[in-house]
This record gives structure tokens, sequence and C-alpha cells, in this order.
């Protein structure tokens, strides 16, 4: 029966869509709570596999093989060696994948990054481990690796020892040519984050201490000589990294406080100027309601403006559907042969907002094109869907993961 | 790095398309929509009724109810006009949005028997929110053949809702003689040529005759600019009855610029707006790869929009003007003066 004031089957857990149709529906074996690292592989046989890193322990990551989007079919799925440690995050070039290890506590391992030889994808292959571990580290949160060359790496090292412990992790970048022995070859952490630098350390958040550490560290083969970060707490930083050994930066914009902080992902629309960059609502129930997903005009990388929000179904409602609502992940143009790429249609997440997709082509007026809302999962423990990561293929099918147990959602468009 | 394919939106196939049902008092609108809100193909169709009491559905079929709306157990949602059509529409988006109604796909609106649809078509041009959302697919007069005959001589409004028609549907065709019924249709064609017809008794007719008419996605084909548009091979009657409504088709070979096209509009709107009741089409602008669609109702017009490629070889600009009073020739003329181009 519906809930009372609500005309639809189920009440106001049932799916909601407008322009987005679900085509099928993988829950991983029972393991569907999906991280932040989604990307897909044209094997060798030329089969589509998707590659997932999970949210928490047990699971590492799974692969599935999305060939037919309406019929998924699980090709492989691994355990972590124990339960203080995550995987979240990873990537895909060709038949290598590099994932990303944190541990729940500084000091222990695995801390850092692995990469695989997936070229069977069946039979992922360590091909070597990239430690970050040490006594102020809980390793790799993130990794961004497009161009088979670098990783761009959100991490703790051994030598790094934090003024505050929530800013224990920086960015580094991880010369990967020869895969077998991934060797950094330039770092840069936010000034006075690190004991020794000569700067004072940054004020803290004044309601949500989320930490000053990059999350993503997005760089673009057609523009080599950039990374674009979303620092947390530290809002945005855009660097010159045509000198890898020392990222020098070019532009910064900070938004928090007044706004509630965890800048996640700077997806740049390099060919227009813009940045797209997300937030991470990181609180249940609206506690630290709004984060969103800003239109930010990079034109002159010295003065970002923020000209726009997306325009996003009303905190009132949605912060009442149990979990977090709120801005999450973007899909971000990555290359390769299974990534849809555009500088006007933008795809994000917003937990139990669903998945959501924004034609910019007015970056002064963003609008909504679409979105998805699963029907809550079984057992759902936010008594909502919790939408996590999306990944948008050539042919603008999406894929959206759950954070916990809703697994993978395929969707076409009619947008 | 090139963009993959369908990198942008197609400014049309994600709106909400939006059907009108019109027809003068007693012309059998309620009737035919108690009739549609049953078929199973009403799934997720939200209908704006003018009063729920009017609908004559038993309670086995009501889902779930409240005050302003009900849902149906075949997934139709029927939802009464509250306060003015704008709102109506824009509540509605708000609360599919929120979750708090079906996610319908379609709107069917029942209009009141004395509306001019004009108005109503123009909500859809005039409301950024709505533009945003919906499109106007098809508007559907209902003709009652047994007192239409009269109603067409003495008052101006069913005639204005004849000519506004994408689809014709004349109704209690089984209560008048033969003869009537084909003098009616013959009356029916000289006002509105182009607009398919139908007869419908006791209300049944089908969903797919009233929708699917307007533009649904810029990578429309040629079936489908047809059915918007109409054909060619029109015949364009001799106005016997009805001189005052004109329907005519204007074809230009030539590409024109967009500011002359916009020019002639103008002179046109502001000279004639009341009288220019609908206009649709395609327009070959010099340097643009596809047609703009260009489709306005009296003095409003919705902002052109181009189409990914030509539905055919055919390239030439394709008008169709529903006037009262505005003859073919000065129309013609304008664009001749204007744009310095000659028309066919």
């Amino acid at each position: 029966m519906a809930a009372e004031g609500t005309l639809r089957p189920g009440g106001g857990a049932a799916q909601l869509a407008l322009n987005m149709k679900l085509l099928g529906h993988h829950e991983l074996a029972g393991f569907g709570g999906v991280g932040e690292g989604l990307n897909m592989q044209k094997a060798k046989d030329g089969r589509r596999i998707l590659w997932m890193a999970h949210e928490s322990a047990p699971k590492n990551f799974t692969a599935v093989d999305v060939t037919d989007p309406r019929n998924p079919k699980m090709v492989v799925q691994t355990d972590l060696p124990h339960n203080d440690v995550r995987s979240n995050s990873l990537d895909v070039v060709g038949d290598i994948m590099a994932v990303a290890y944190q541990t729940k506590k500084w000091g222990l391992k695995p801390a850092g990054m692995d990469l695989f030889d997936i070229s069977t994808p069946e039979k992922p292959k360590l091909i070597s481990h990239f430690d970050a571990s040490g006594p102020s580290s809980r390793g790799a949160h993130c990794v961004f690796f497009v161009d088979g060359e670098y990783v761009h790496l959100t991490s703790g090292s051994a030598d790094f020892e934090p003024t505050h412990p929530k800013d224990d992790q920086f960015y580094r970048i991880i010369d990967v040519r020869n895969p077998s022995k991934p060797t950094e070859v330039g770092r840069w952490w936010y000034p006075g984050t690190r004991k020794g630098d000569s700067a004072p350390p940054p004020p803290r958040h004044p309601r949500f201490d989320g930490g000053y550490r990059p999350h993503n560290t997005n760089s673009y083969p057609q523009k080599p000589d950039r990374v674009y970060i979303g620092y947390i707490d530290g809002g945005v930083w855009i660097l010159d990294i045509s000198n890898k050994a020392k990222p020098r930066p070019v532009g910064h914009l900070q938004y928090s406080p007044p706004y509630n902080g965890f800048s996640h992902t700077v997806l740049p629309l390099i060919e227009r100027g813009y940045l797209i960059v997300s937030d991470e609502c990181v609180r249940d129930n609206g506690e630290d309601w709004p984060k969103l997903t800003w239109v930010v005009d990079a034109r002159v990388e010295s003065n970002l403006v923020p000209i726009a929000t997306f325009p996003l179904p009303p905190a009132e409602v949605f912060t009442k559907r149990g979990g977090r609502y709120g801005s999450h992940n973007l899909h971000e143009n990555q290359p390769g042969p299974c990534s849809f790429r555009s500088e006007t249609l933008i795809f994000g997440t917003y937990f139990n907002g669903g998945v959501r997709a924004f034609d910019v082509s007015n970056p002064l007026q963003p609008k909504e094109a679409g979105y998805f809302v699963p029907a809550t999962p079984k057992l759902a423990p936010k008594g909502s869907a919790q939408i996590n990561d999306v990944w948008v293929d050539e042919k603008r099918i999406v894929y959206a993961v759950d954070r916990f147990g809703g697994g993978l959602y395929t969707l076409e468009t009619t947008f | 790095m090139p963009e993959s394919p369908a990198a942008t939106r197609d400014a049309l196939a994600g709106l909400i398309p939006v059907s009108i049902i019109t027809g003068f008092l007693g012309a059998g609108k309620t009737t035919l929509v108690n009739r549609l809100l049953k078929r199973p193909e009403m799934n997720r169709v939200a209908v704006i009724v003018n009063e729920l009491g009017e609908i004559g559905v038993d309670n086995e079929l009501v889902q779930v109810s409240s005050e302003q709306m009900m849902l149906l157990n075949n997934g139709c949602l029927c939802c009464v006009l509250r306060g003015d059509l704008q709102e109506t529409l824009r509540d509605l988006f708000v609360k599919r949005r929120n979750g708090e109604i079906i996610d319908y796909d379609r709107v069917v609106i029942e209009t009141t028997g004395l509306a001019d649809p004009a108005p109503v078509m123009q909500t859809l041009l005039t409301d950024s929110l709505l533009r945003d959302q919906y499109r106007l697919d098809c508007v559907v007069t209902l003709v009652d053949a047994v007192n239409a005959p009269g109603q067409l001589t003495q008052f101006s409004e069913p005639v204005k809702q004849v000519a506004l028609a994408d689809r014709l549907v004349v109704t209690k065709s089984d209560l008048v003689a033969e003869q009537t019924l084909s003098d009616l249709t013959e009356r029916l064609r000289e006002i509105n040529p182009r607009a398919p017809l139908r007869n419908a008794t006791d209300g049944e007719i089908e969903l797919a005759f009233l929708v699917d008419v307007g533009l649904r996605r810029t990578h429309a084909d040629l079936e489908e600019v047809e059915r918007w548009l109409g054909t060619d091979e029109e015949h364009e009657h001799g106005h016997r009855h009805d001189e005052n409504v004109q329907t005519f088709a204007l074809r230009f070979d030539q590409p024109m610029s967009w500011a002359a096209f916009t020019q002639c509009m103008d002179v046109l709107t502001a000279l004639r707006g009341p009288d220019l009741l609908r206009v649709k089409g395609l327009v070959n602008v010099e340097g643009k790869a596809g047609p703009m669609v260009v489709q306005g109702v009296q003095h409003l017009f919705h902002p052109p929009l181009e189409l990914a490629a030509w539905p055919s070889a055919d390239r030439s600009t394709r008008l169709v003007f529903i006037t009262r009073g505005i003859p073919k020739q000065i129309v013609a003329d304008l664009f001749a003066a204007i744009g310095a181009i000659g028309s066919k």
C-alpha cells in the first residue's frame, strides 16, 4: 500500500525514473556494496568487462561481463586479506588495472596500490605492489590512471608525517611505465599539512572536519600538464605538472566555509574551460546538506569562479528518504574505448537521489536531463538505495552502483 | 579528443508529450476520457480532467486516491485541474520528481467545453519550467455529429477548435443520417484539411490515434515529420462555408536567412497575431545542416530548434499556416517582399 500522501505503488521507496530505463541488475553474489572505482575493459576477445572496487571488506574487486547490458554476468570476485583494509578505487588501461588499498588504522598493511594483469579477466595476475604504508599512513584512497604511464594517486607514505592525523594523504605521481617497478616521480601537498612546513596548518572546518587530503586527482592525455584535484576541505586545486617532479599550483577555489567541505571530484571540460566539481555528502539524513555539484568557470585558471550548481530535487524530501542524500561521484570523461565523453552531458551520483544526468550546454543554467533512483534494495541498511558511483559507456549505457547491498544497475537513456 | 556519439542531449527526446483533448460542450470529451482511462495502454499516463466526480471508475479499479488525484490499477494517474493548467502541470512534475506520484511519461488534458485550445497550447510555450519538461504532442478535437453542424455556424469557438486540431474525432456518428455525417465531414475538411479524422461511437478510440504526432526527437525521419506536418498532396479546398479559416502550405526551395524568416513572422504576428491560429513547419536556414523546427500558436512561438539532419532529399522550407482570414497570397507576398524569395 502506498504511503500516506503518495500516489505511487509501494510508496516513496519505489523506483523513480525520468529518461532512464532499467536494463539489468546484478547483486554481485550478495556483495553488492561498491566503492568509487569503476572502469570498463574491452577484453582481447571482444567482451566488455566492468571492473568494480568494493566499498569495504571482505571483497576486493568484482568484474562483470556487460557485453549484453540486459544480462550482466559475473566473471570474477576477489577477497581482501583482512577486514581492516578496503580497496574502494580502481582504474583500467588496456589490460592493466590499478587498485588502491586503504587501511582503517595508521600503520597497517597492505596500504598502497596493486597493479594487475587482467588480460584474462577470469584470472587477474598481480604484477606488483606499491607500498605506501607507514606509521602515519593509511595507504591509498584513490587512483586515477588513464594513460598507461602514470598513476595519479591519493596516498600517504612512510616519510610523510601530517600536522593533523586527518591530513595523512597527499598527491603522488607514480611512474608505472615499467609496471613491475612503480616509482614515485613527484608529489604535492596542501601547504601546512606536513610537519616541518613553513606554512601554518590550515584551519579546520568549523562544523564538519573532513580533513585536508586529495580525493580525486584527474589528469587527461589531451592536457597532460594539468591535474585537477578535489582536496576535501581544501577545496579545488589545479596544478601544473609539466615538470612532474615539481607540481606547481595554478588555480585554487575554496568555498567552505560557508559551505560544508568535502570537495570530491574536479572534472574539467577541457575544450570549454569549465570545471564540474562535486562535493561528497558524508552524513546521513541531510546533516551536512547542501552537498552540491558546481559549475566553475575556469577560463582563467588563476581566478576560478563558481557560476551555477546542478538542479537537485528538494532536500526536504530526499533527506527524509534514509541514508545520505547529496552529491558524490561523476562519470569522468575517461579516455578509452568504452568510455562516454561529453563536454555538455554530465552524469553524477547522489546516494538516495540515485544517478542523475545534467545538460550543461548553457553553463549558467544546468538542466536536469534524466534520473534513476532504484527501489530500496533488499535489506538496505539505510532504508534506501545509496547510489555511489557511475560509469557511462560510449553508447551512453549507464552503469550505476550502490554503496551497500544494491549492486550494479545497467540503464539506457532516452534523452 | 573526439567525443563519443550521442554526447549531447536531444532537445526533444527527453520531453514529456502532452495531448490536448478539446471539443465543444456535449461533444463527448468526458465519455472518451472515461473509456480511455481504463485501457491497459494508459499505464504511466497522467490525465488531467475537469472534475474527478465525473470520472466513472469503479472502486475496484482505483489503487490509491486523494482529493485531487487517483491512481488506477492499470497505472493511469487521474488528476483534477487545480487552479489553472500551468499550476497543475508544474505541480505534477514536482510531485513526480519527489516520488509522490507515478513516473508518468505522457500527459492527456481534457479541456473545458468552452475552452479556446490556443491558450492551453500557449501554456506549454510560455512557462519556462513547462517548456523544459513537456512538449505539445497533439491537439485532438471532438466533434459532435448531432450538434456540430449548428454549433459551427453559430459559434466561433468550435471552428477554432477544429482549425487547431492535429486529429479530429467525430462522436455520436451513429445517431445521424449518413448524409448529415458526410456533409459534416466535408465541412470539417474545409476548415482543417490536414488533420486525420476518425469516427468514434460511445467514446471508443485507441490511444495510438491520439498520440505520437509531434516531433519526438531531433533525429526525426520522414515518416515522423509527415505525421506531424501532414503530407503535401493536400486538397486545398475552396472555402465555401468557412472562408474565415484557411489552411495552406508554403514551400520555398531556396534557403533563407534566419533574420528574414523571423522578420516575416514578426510582421505577421504584430499585425495579425490573433488570426495566425497555428504555424508549424521546417525552415531551410542558410548555413544550417538540419532544418529549423518552427511551431507557433497565434503570437507565441516555441524557441527554434534545429533537427540533426533533413529527413529526406527534399530540403525546401515547408510551412503550414492555419489562419483566420489571412489568405495564402498575402503571406507569400510578405515572404517575397522581406526575404526576396518566391514561394511555390
